[in-house]
């Protein structure tokens, strides 16, 4: 490794609106290494980096490349520095191909597709990639997505590549050949910026760990000189202790409350099943949780469960009656809730107050409404309540919802989807994206529900949270379930082939 | 009174001044003491009764149409078709009125034709709802189209079956008196159609803010993805908007039909509809803020009509101020919103240093 | 009578397809131009003016029309791509604005005029040879010369959208500007261009009505064709070819208007019309599903920091 650091971060610091997300941020980024930013949601990581590649604009500090102090304030100036960026959230244009993806920005004048679908094939081969150059994006499941991703910064003759928690929407067999790939890459001279939250991938992957808390850097060490629970320490304070399951000996006596029968739900345009022949009961006091890869039927089984998405065969059953036919708002009034995972768009209405958003899923209720006119003092006192129970960070009812924390956001919405889900609660990623204090928050009000005798339907990417709520493990593939298996029954190895469409045992299941 | 409203009050009276004294500017290309001119379009309003009283003549149809654009807009909405809406109440009541008019006692008779009026707004207006909810048509292009179709569909009527016993010009012939909307003070034009216009707004502003229908028409169209997934059916959100927003725009044409003009001629209040969404804007869509901005611009045409009068000033000034003002407001959001800004950040960084 | 017909069409369909051609591009890139039936109303008007000052010179007429259109959009892009305010709510305020600066400068360039003022629009210019073919001839080669101009924009807008990176850039910026952004395009500037293009191409469809067609100028002289253009755009798919199939069926319902309405059209009512081109945009954007539409159309681009 050469002395002077490719790049060098320091004194950075950016103020956002309504937080500080980083404090004179300092660290070096070497040649040839794996840097692995660590830290919980919300820490800052993401932000300095996005500071190095240009997207935001630091308020003080520098950066320096190569030890001569650089601007950057564009990704245009970083690519121009050597600098690739891969967000979580895919910056690809998905109805475009492969190649017009990877040559964006990177062509001038009139080209011709074809001279660069030939480029795009050579290169895909060259790093073992196999992707198709005509393929349309939309099309490519996210792991491929993901790979037509790294495959642009590799055009672009990146000496600095930075993956933003690149595992979220991948299976434990292809973060194992991520990594590889990662490794391979700075053998080459490279670097790699690795930001993650799992302390796994950290020891796993890193050469140099930078650990970052509430917007400062609180630990800069080398990977062979520490372990995970310093790390963890740093991290968060104190230890990480991933929840454990205690089993229930009583959940399989309970009455069945929620069943589905043979449920499928066909996609017209393209001849093909968003889920298919989906079978299982969940009983009164268990939790259900359902693994798999985002994208692979999990929103459309949701989706049929609360109402929205009409059925093309089979029946729901609540408590022993079919429902298959009511509709999303008569569902709600008997019983069954939905946490979404997209909570923004789909749980609350940012622009509106917190006690309009708990009326929200009610306004049809008699209860509310006082001759009618909506009864405010009654809904004010009642979110009131909420908001003192389930230890809301907000200044009253009328906060907007939008200026909670994502974390206090989820409280609200899980503090309405509770009540009105007397019978059965669907909770999708209910922790994704919030730092461990409101992760543990979370799952004990789900364990809480469970006490209370309800159904509930947990949906997780994230395995610690599988195996330490759930009483029974469903795994989703392609729209199936490929197997529903009791908690102690799977392990992350089984799992994993599992949400890759093998047996447990590693053969091929017969779901194309 | 929160910093937020503060804000909202002084930009908006800025952007107003602003607007007025730009257009006030241009009148140096006719040789105009600008000064002078505002100063006549002032003070002339409040020279007599008569005209102070017009003012608020003038606000009635556009407190209807800026309700009726602003609703929609409360749903996430464009109509942009309330001219034609207006169009078609004003061709509907000056039907009924012909019809009826001698026949039945005036009262009752004015009752029925509001009602029928209501009624072919609220039809009118819910057809394109109905096309957006259940075809997911554009409204912002079918209602613009709309006003071409309702423009032209009452040159015809005046053309022929509305047409004056003279059949000299496209034009009915005068309402008897029965059916006019009756003055409330004396020796002004103002008509009880101003009352009605007021009782709308406060109407609309309890539908939208106190009902739970207004609840549900709101949480449409601050996020409708949320809304349909809280049970909310957003196409029968949408139909019921537009039918209420037509509805709203309609009765306009019938107050100036009954309480002004007393009859219905081609072309007459063109400018009703593109002012109505002007003065939406400018208060923002809420009902009550509509009655003072309608006010406001109520007194600029007054005012402006009789600038004209008295200095020559062409009548295209008011459609300049209309226009001028509509874009400081829209400058004044985003004033708003730096300021909003810098306001969080300074008070971040102070948390920060303490 | 059919070849006067379909003469009448291309003409028709000459300043709408102007229109929807920038309104594709512009809408590719994201942004609606909402401001369309301004701009081309500020095209008329200074056309308009250019030439009559002018005495006659057509020339600067049309560059008085294009100076003002980019002027116009040049505000309402201004508003929208770089203060980030809403679209629609701009495109009516600098609609109004548009109405009231041509009424009221009118005014104080010309006064009260006692008879009409009018100048001599472009005529039609026949190609030789060509305008001579059997049937296509006096349809395709017997206009004037912003019709002509036609001929070589669409195939150069179809080209520049398909086959250059410029082309690559609107259209990825209009599905995901934060694709373009993090691929170095300057996703604002971008789409400023697209408006200011808007600008030159609505300033001229604008002035074909005033210096092209009529030879005069008044408030209602574009009558809402600015957005029949814009429907154009969206019922054509967003694509160039799109655009071009959508102007000759709404240019052939203007000149089928035209010629019943000079025929006397017996049972019908005139108004009808006058009133089918309107009609005909209601019943295709119903029917039409927003199969294409760039995913981001009508968001302004905005990112945090």
């Amino acid at each position: 490794m050469s002395n002077v650091p490719l790049i060098e971060i320091s004194n950075i610091s950016k103020y956002f609106a309504k937080v500080i997300a980083n404090q004179e941020v300092s660290f070096q980024i070497h040649k040839g290494e794996v840097l692995c930013l660590l830290g919980e949601n919300g820490a800052g990581k993401s932000t300095i980096m996005k500071v190095l590649y240009g997207l935001y604009k630091a308020d003080e500090g520098q950066i320096l490349v190569n030890g001569e102090e650089k601007e950057i304030n564009s990704p245009k100036d970083a690519i121009a520095l050597g600098i690739a960026m891969i967000q979580q959230h895919f910056s690809l244009v998905q109805a475009h191909t492969v190649t017009e993806n990877i040559i964006l920005g990177n062509v001038h004048g009139r080209f011709n597709i074809q001279t660069y679908n030939k480029i795009v094939a050579d290169l895909s081969a060259r790093y073992g990639f196999e992707i198709e150059p005509t393929a349309v994006v939309k099309e490519l499941p996210v792991g491929v997505q993901q790979k037509v991703e790294i495959l642009k910064a590799l055009y672009q003759n990146t000496q600095l590549l930075i993956m933003d928690e690149p595992t979220a929407v991948l299976t434990p067999q292809e973060s194992e050949s991520l990594m590889k790939f990662v490794k391979q890459n700075t053998q080459e001279g490279k670097a790699v910026v690795f930001i993650t939250h799992k302390l796994r991938e950290v020891m796993e992957v890193a050469d140099h760990i930078v650990v970052m808390r509430n917007g400062r850097v609180v630990g800069d060490l080398r990977k062979d000189k520490t372990n995970e629970l310093e790390l963890s320490r740093l991290m968060i304070g104190k230890e990480i202790t991933n929840r454990t399951y205690i089993e229930d000996p009583h959940f399989n006596q309970q009455p069945v409350a929620l069943e589905l029968q043979n449920i499928s739900v066909r996609d017209p345009k393209e001849d093909m099943y968003r889920i298919k022949e989906i079978n299982f009961q969940v009983r009164k006091g268990e939790i259900l949780g359902i693994a798999g890869v985002s994208g692979n039927g999990q929103n459309f089984l949701c989706d049929a469960i609360s109402g929205y998405q009409k059925l093309d065969t089979g029946k729901i059953l609540l408590n022993g009656v079919d429902i298959s036919d009511q509709n999303a708002r008569e569902r709600i009034q008997k019983g069954i809730s939905y946490v979404p995972s997209d909570r923004q768009r789909y749980g609350l209405i940012l622009s509106m107050k917190l006690e309009e958003n708990m009326l929200l899923k009610s306004s049809f209720e008699d209860k509310w409404v006082n001759r009618g006119l909506i009864d405010y003092n009654k809904l004010e006192a009642y979110t009131n309540d909420k908001i003192r129970e389930y230890d809301v960070k907000a200044t009253g009812p009328d906060s907007l919802a939008g200026s909670l924390s994502g974390g206090n956001q989820q409280k609200v919405i899980l503090a309405r989807e509770v009540d009105i889900g007397s019978e059965v609660i669907i909770f999708d990623q209910p922790t994704r994206g919030l730092d461990l204090g409101a992760i543990d928050h979370i799952q004990r009000i789900i364990l809480e529900e469970k006490k209370k005798g309800k159904a509930i339907v947990l949906i997780s990417t994230e395995l610690s949270e599988i195996f330490g709520l759930s009483d029974r493990i469903a795994v989703m593939y392609k729209g199936e379930f490929v197997g529903v298996y009791k908690n102690h029954e799977l392990d992350t190895q089984k799992i994993g082939l599992l949400m890759a469409g093998y047996t447990a045992e590693g053969g091929k299941t017969d779901v194309q | 009174m929160s910093s937020k409203f503060r804000d909202l009050l002084v930009t908006n009276i800025l952007a107003v001044v602003a607007g007025l004294v730009v257009s006030g500017l241009l009148l140096l290309f006719l040789g105009k003491n600008p000064l002078e001119a505002m100063g006549t379009l002032f003070g002339s309003l409040f020279r007599d009764g008569y005209t102070v009283a017009d003012i608020f003549v003038k606000a009635t149809p556009l407190m209807f149409t800026a309700l009726a654009f602003g609703f929609t807009f409360k749903a996430n909405l464009f109509n942009i078709g309330a001219q034609g809406q207006f169009y078609l109440g004003a061709v509907t009541a000056v039907g009924f009125s012909l019809l009826m008019e001698g026949r039945l006692p005036g009262g009752l008779a004015l009752v029925l034709i509001a009602a029928l009026t209501i009624l072919a707004g609220g039809l009118w207006g819910g057809l394109i709802g109905w096309l957006k909810a259940r075809f997911n048509a554009n409204e912002f292009l079918v209602s613009m189209m709309s006003t071409y179709v309702a423009l032209n569909m009452m040159n015809y009527a005046l053309r022929t079956f509305l047409m004056e016993t003279k059949a000299e010009y496209p034009q009915t012939n005068p309402l008897d008196t029965s059916v006019w909307l009756p003055i409330f003070i004396p020796r002004t034009r103002l008509h009880i159609g101003f009352i009605l216009a007021v009782l709308a707004c406060v109407g609309i502003w309890v539908l939208l803010y106190k009902t739970p229908f207004g609840f549900r028409v709101r949480a449409v169209g601050n996020n409708k993805d949320a809304a349909e997934m809280a049970g909310i059916s957003s196409k029968q959100i949408y139909i019921a908007a537009f039918f209420i927003s037509g509805a709203l725009a309609a009765l306009g044409g019938f107050s100036e039909v009954n309480g002004v003009q007393h009859m219905l001629v081609q072309n007459f209040n063109p400018g009703v509809g593109s002012a109505g969404i002007g003065i939406a804007i400018l208060a923002n869509g809420d009902p009550i803020g509509i009655i003072f901005a309608s006010i406001l611009f109520g007194a600029l045409q007054v005012g402006g009509n009789i600038m004209g009068q008295l200095s020559g000033i062409p009548s295209s000034i008011i459609d300049l101020m209309l226009g001028f003002v509509m874009v400081f407001v829209i400058l004044s959001y985003y004033v708003r919103e730096v300021w909003e800004d810098r306001r969080e950040k300074a008070r971040l960084k102070k948390a920060v240093n303490l | 009578m059919i070849i006067s017909l379909l003469t009448r069409t291309i003409t028709m369909g000459t300043p709408l397809l102007y229109g929807s051609l920038s309104e594709v591009y512009s809408e590719r890139s994201g942004v609606m131009n909402t401001a369309i039936e301004g701009i081309f109303l500020m095209g008329a008007w200074a056309g308009f003016v250019g030439t009559y000052l002018t005495e006659g010179n057509l020339l600067i007429g049309l560059l008085a029309a294009v100076l003002a259109g980019i002027l116009t959009a040049a505000l309402y892009g201004w508003i929208t791509i770089y203060l980030k305010q809403h679209q629609i709510v701009t495109g009516t305020a600098i609609n109004i604005l548009a109405l009231g600066i041509c009424a009221f400068f009118q005014r104080v360039i010309f006064g009260i005029p006692l008879s009409p003022l009018i100048v001599r629009p472009f005529q039609p210019i026949a190609i030789p040879l060509l305008s001579k073919i059997p049937v296509i001839g006096p349809i395709l080669f017997n206009q004037n010369i912003l019709t002509y101009l036609l001929f070589i924009l669409v195939p150069a807008a179809t080209f520049v959208l398909y086959k250059t990176s410029l082309g690559l850039s609107i259209r990825s910026i209009g599905e995901n500007p934060e694709a373009g952004d993090v691929a170095g395009l300057k996703v604002e500037q971008i789409r400023f261009l697209t408006i200011l293009f808007a600008g030159i191409m609505c300033g001229i469809g604008g002035a074909f009505y005033s210096i092209g067609y009529l030879g005069l100028f008044t408030t209602t002289i574009i009558g809402g064709r600015g957005w029949i253009a814009f429907a154009i755009c969206f019922l054509g798919n967003w694509k160039p070819l799109g655009a071009l199939s959508g102007t000759l069926i709404f240019g052939l319902a203007e000149a089928l208007a035209i010629f019943m309405q000079s025929r006397g059209s017996g049972v019908f009512p005139n108004e009808l019309f006058i009133a089918l081109p309107y009609i005909l945009t209601i019943v295709l954007t119903v029917g039409r599903r927003s199969f294409n539409v760039p995913a981001k159309l009508g968001v302004p681009y905005k990112k945090e920091g």
